[in-house]
Order: structure tokens, then C-alpha cells, then sequence
């Protein structure tokens, strides 16, 4: 019994890693195939029998993008676009958050509770109204119009009340008694203390609008306004026949922000971890 | 001014003012903080759901005033649910890609995060590794694997062909691509749950386990008896949030087979897309957002209860 378990020991152990190595090499190489395909010629991508590696790898094809894919343009549009969302949720969640845990007002049950029944509705039932309200304003290829709707969210509310609620009301007393305003409370002393949940709720708002594709895909129409997925979505068609470049350009759209992310993975992670276990 | 306020008796319905000016001075305040997220909450969620709703018993094209809109009453539903045979099968679709993306993704999640959660060397680096796709751009992701996948020029069937087997045509397959998307699908997303699984595992105290170790459980009764009842909270949200996201799939699918061949990969939200942005019949798309809705909080609804029942017995 002993003798076998000692022997089955480093056994299981190496499988533990073969395991873990075979399935982070999933993840990790259409990366890689990714920046191969960008270093090729057009004709060794179609090459039969195929090959694997470029025979010189050609840097150019990322300069070729330059002349057809205005790329800095469309890191400006999303970096742009997704700061303001960011923004406008941190701020009119907190602010809300506040209200709905540490003040007393009429209604105040009644509002909570339709922002809890609003968390539970799908984008796409609202889709065809918000598309709508934001032709009518005329905001169809604007900023505002891609800006506008995303500007507060239910769930960051939510988020941002459980959060508050669990501070004590002494410290706000406290403050009073000192004279604080009420803003100058929200400003000094709530939002120090809810900086982690502030933290994953920016991260969350950020990936999503940095990533979303089907509300840009409907509101913004001419090039100088488009985000990255649908710069993306364009190449598609332009590189059609181009598969080297429409890799490099693919390629340029998503490695910064994959560097930024593994640069800051603790918080990622961490916060995202935190989430998923609250709710 | 305040006394004669506070003196008059007040309506049932009328809400209860402060008395004192200081505490009405706080409220204000709340009112102030609560007032943009309130109205822009109503603006753009609250009553356009109101409105697709009424839209959906319509005919519409958006282009006519809405107070034109020709009332259909319940057809635009009896049409989709009887004469459209595009809206039921990327419905059966969309159930294939919820159910095949779930399961996967709970399984591969889990059994990642108990090895991940064993005494191993690197886990920071392990996670990172299995977490890019997750913060990659879902179009990112089917370009890429469109080209990974590619009947002629793709790396699977470069090896699949280099090996003597025989070319494959996944996404442009009609028994295939609705599979190969749910494996791009689960691809970018089982990072995401591994690391809350992970999470769920090490909120697991140490004592259960040593407790059961002094009472002679093997590895196997361990994880039946502690670990699975203790992970259920976390596997409650997991299953619930996935079959939402996946239930409402479109920007994977429009970017790799915009639902072809031959609706074989249609999913819902697609064909709700085309049907109101393509051919402009808003009051149909209002109508198959509805159904998804329904069903949405359906599922929803049985995945809680069963989930939480079952703890309970525990």
C-alpha cells in the first residue's frame, strides 16, 4: 500500500502539470499563431504543403496597415469612449450607492428595488427603443450617442450600495459633527474606503465598453469615429484576401491591452474573484 | 410653516416628510445623488423595455411616426412561434451553444480549479495564462479562430491533414460550426470560471478537511461530500450567469459565420438583429426579444431553485 502510493505519487504529480500545460498551450497559441500568421507573405500563408514559420518574417506587413487602418485612430475612440463610461459609472454609481445605504428618503425602497428589477434586463430587449431614443436625438455617429446609454449601470449600483451599506454610520456622524458637507463626505471618507469595490467595478465597465461590438456596430457609421472591435469588424472585409495583415491587425488591436493585463493580473484577478462571490 | 406641515393629517399615499429642516436638507441631498442614475435608468432601460414591449404588438419600421404603428395584437408571436422556421431553429440552436458552453465550461472550470487549487508551483502564472482570453475582444477571438479553423488554409486542418486524416469544415460545415462555436465560445471564457471556482475553493476552510481525513474519507468522498456542497453558492452563479451570457450570444457568431451555412449556426440575437436592422420589421424583433426574455428568466428562475434546494438538504 505505501510502496504504491509512493510510486503513484510523482506519477500523479506529472500529470498534474502535463494537464495544466496542455490546456494553458490551448489558451496561449492561437495567440502565438496569431503573431506567426502577421510575420508572413500572403503566399506562405496559403503554401501546400503548409509551413509553419515565415521564412523571414515580415515586419512590414504592420507598417502596410498604416496606410488603409487609421490604428491610432481607433485606440483614441475606444481609450476615449471607455474612460468616459468608466468615469460615469464610478461616479453616478458611487454617488447613488450612497444615497440608497446611508440616507433616508421617501421612495427610497421603491427606487432600490426598480434598480434591482432593471439588473435583470438583457441588452438586447432594449436594444431596438435605446437605437431609437438615440436616432431621435441625433446622435447616430457621435460620440454621445455611443457615450450616453452606458453612462450608469443597475448592476454597479447595486454593487456600490452593498459596498457602502457595510460602513459604519459613525464615521459619517463623525464628519457631520465636524461640519462636512455632504459631498465632502462622499468625497473624503466614502470613496477612500470603497476604493477595491470602485477598483473591480471600473475594470469590469472598462473590458466591456472597451470590448463591445454590437452598440458601436449600430450607432457609429463613419471611420474617424470607430472603436477597435469594429475596426476589427472592417478589416475583415478590407483583408478579406489579406489573411497576414488582417492577423497583424488583429494582432496590433489586442496585444497592448493583453500586456497591460498581465502587468496588472493580481488586481484583475483578485477583484474579479471578489465579485463572482459576492453575487 | 413646519408645524402646520406636521399637523395636517397626511394621505395614506403621501410619503413621510422629515420634520426638521436639517434632516430635510440630508434628503434633498439623497434626491440629488439618486436623480441622474434614476432618470437615465428610466430613459434607457425601464421605458424602452415598455416600449419594445408595445412595439412587439405592432407593425413598425421605425421610419413611421409611432403613433401610426398598425396594431397586430399577438401575431408577430404566432408568426415566430408557428410559421417562422428560421426563429425556432436558431432557438434550438441557441439551446445547443447554452447547453454545450455551460457544461464545458463547468466542468473544464472546475476540475482546472482543483488542480490549480492542489499544491502546484506557478498558480499566478497558470492563471494569467488560461484568464487572456477572457479580456480579449470577442471579435478578436473569431477572427483569429475563423482563421485557425479555415476549411483551406487553417492550422487544425494543416495538422489534422499533415497526420492523414481528413479535412475538416468546421465553421463552414453545417453539423459543425455551431460545435466549433461553442468550443471558441468555452475557449474564451472557462478562465473567467476557473478563477471563481478557485475563489470558491479557497474560501473552503482547512478544518472540513482534516476533520474528514481523522474520519478516513479518501479524496473521492472528500470532494462528494465537502467540497461540492461547500462550492454551491459559486456554482450557483456560474451556471446562472453563463446560461444568461450564452443564451444571448451574437457578436462570435457575426463575426465568424454570421450564422450560416444554411441557418445552421443562427442564434437568436442574430436573427433578431437582421430582422429588425436588415429587413426594419421592428415589432417581430421586439416580439423574439421577448420570447429569449421570457425564457431567459425561466431558466433562470429553475436553475435557482434547484441549485439552492438542493444545498438545503444537504
Amino acid at each position: 500500500m505505501q510502496s504504491e502510493s509512493a510510486l503513484l505519487q510523482p506519477l500523479a504529480r506529472a500529470l498534474k502539470y502535463v494537464t495544466l500545460a496542455l490546456g494553458a498551450f490551448v489558451m496561449v497559441f492561437p495567440f502565438v499563431w496569431m503573431i506567426i500568421a502577421s510575420l508572413m507573405t500572403a503566399g506562405e500563408i496559403q503554401l501546400r504543403p503548409p509551413v509553419w514559420l515565415p521564412a523571414e518574417p515580415q515586419f512590414r506587413n504592420y507598417s502596410e496597415l498604416g496606410e488603409s487602418i487609421p490604428m491610432g485612430r481607433l485606440y483614441f475612440n475606444s481609450l476615449f469612449t471607455s474612460a468616459l463610461i468608466v468615469f460615469g459609472v464610478l461616479l453616478s454609481s458611487s454617488l447613488a450607492g450612497f444615497a440608497f445605504a446611508k440616507y433616508r428618503f421617501p421612495g427610497r425602497e421603491f427606487l432600490f428595488y426598480l434598480i434591482l428589477a432593471t439588473m435583470m434586463i438583457p441588452f438586447f430587449v432594449t436594444l431596438i427603443p435605446v437605437f431609437f431614443i438615440v436616432r431621435q436625438l441625433g446622435w447616430i455617429d457621435t460620440y454621445q450617442g455611443l457615450v450616453v446609454p452606458g453612462l450608469t449601470s443597475a448592476y454597479g449600483i447595486f454593487l456600490m450600495r452593498q459596498f457602502i451599506i457595510t460602513l459604519p454610520d459613525e464615521l459619517i456622524d463623525a464628519a457631520r459633527i465636524d461640519g462636512a458637507s455632504e459631498l465632502r463626505i462622499f468625497w473624503r471618507i466614502i470613496v477612500p474606503l470603497v476604493k477595491p469595490a470602485l477598483a473591480t467595478l471600473g475594470t469590469f465597465t472598462f473590458i466591456g465598453s472597451w470590448n463591445a461590438f454590437l452598440w458601436p456596430l449600430l450607432v457609429i457609421n463613419s471611420r474617424e469615429l470607430m472603436t477597435l472591435p469594429l475596426g476589427i469588424n472592417s478589416m475583415k472585409s478590407l483583408y478579406a484576401d489579406n489573411t497576414h495583415l488582417l492577423m497583424a491587425g488583429t494582432a496590433v488591436a489586442v496585444l497592448p491591452m493583453l500586456c497591460v493585463f498581465i502587468f496588472l493580473q493580481r488586481y484583475f484577478i483578485q477583484g474579479i474573484a471578489l465579485t463572482g462571490l459576492k453575487g | 410653516m413646519q408645524a402646520r406641515l406636521s399637523r395636517r393629517r397626511r394621505a395614506w399615499w403621501l410619503p413621510e416628510i422629515p420634520k426638521s429642516a436639517l434632516m430635510r436638507r440630508r434628503m434633498l441631498w439623497a434626491y440629488a445623488f439618486v436623480a441622474a442614475p434614476v432618470v437615465a435608468l428610466l430613459v434607457f432601460l425601464l421605458g424602452p423595455i415598455l416600449f419594445s414591449g408595445w412595439v412587439s404588438l405592432h407593425r413598425w419600421d421605425m421610419l413611421s411616426p409611432v403613433s401610426e404603428m398598425p396594431w397586430r395584437g399577438l401575431s408577430n408571436y404566432r408568426y415566430l412561434l408557428t410559421k417562422d422556421p428560421v426563429f425556432l431553429k436558431s432557438l434550438g440552436n441557441t439551446f445547443f451553444f447554452a447547453i454545450g458552453g455551460v457544461g464545458a465550461n463547468t466542468i473544464l472550470g472546475l476540475g482546472f480549479a482543483l488542480l490549480l487549487n492542489s499544491r502546484i508551483r506557478g498558480r499566478a502564472i497558470w492563471r494569467v495564462l488560461y484568464f487572456m482570453p477572457v479580456i480579449t475582444a470577442p471579435l478578436a477571438l473569431a477572427v483569429m479562430f475563423a482563421f485557425i479553423f479555415d476549411r483551406n488554409y487553417g492550422l487544425v486542418n494543416n495538422v489534422i491533414t499533415a497526420i492523414g486524416l481528413p479535412r475538416q469544415p468546421f465553421l463552414s460545415g453545417p453539423n459543425q460550426a455551431l460545435l466549433t462555436l461553442v468550443f471558441i465560445a468555452v475557449y474564451q471564457f472557462v478562465g473567467y470560471y476557473i478563477v471563481l471556482f478557485l475563489a470558491g475553493l479557497q474560501g473552503i476552510p482547512q478544518d472540513y478537511y482534516d476533520a474528514a481525513q481523522v474520519d478516513g474519507a479518501g479524496k473521492l468522498q472528500e470532494f462528494r461530500y465537502i467540497t461540492l456542497p461547500l462550492l454551491r453558492p459559486v456554482m450557483l452563479f456560474v451556471v446562472v450567469t453563463n446560461t444568461i451570457g450564452a443564451l444571448q450570444v451574437f457578436d462570435l457568431v457575426f463575426a465568424t459565420t454570421g450564422g450560416a451555412p444554411a441557418n445552421s449556426s443562427m442564434t437568436v440575437v442574430l436573427h433578431m438583429y437582421n430582422t429588425a436592422f436588415k429587413f426594419s420589421r421592428m415589432g417581430r424583433a421586439s416580439a423574439m426579444a421577448f420570447i429569449l426574455f421570457g425564457i431567459i428568466l425561466l431558466i433562470t428562475i429553475v436553475q435557482v431553485r434547484l441549485l439552492r434546494d438542493r444545498a438545503y438538504q444537504d
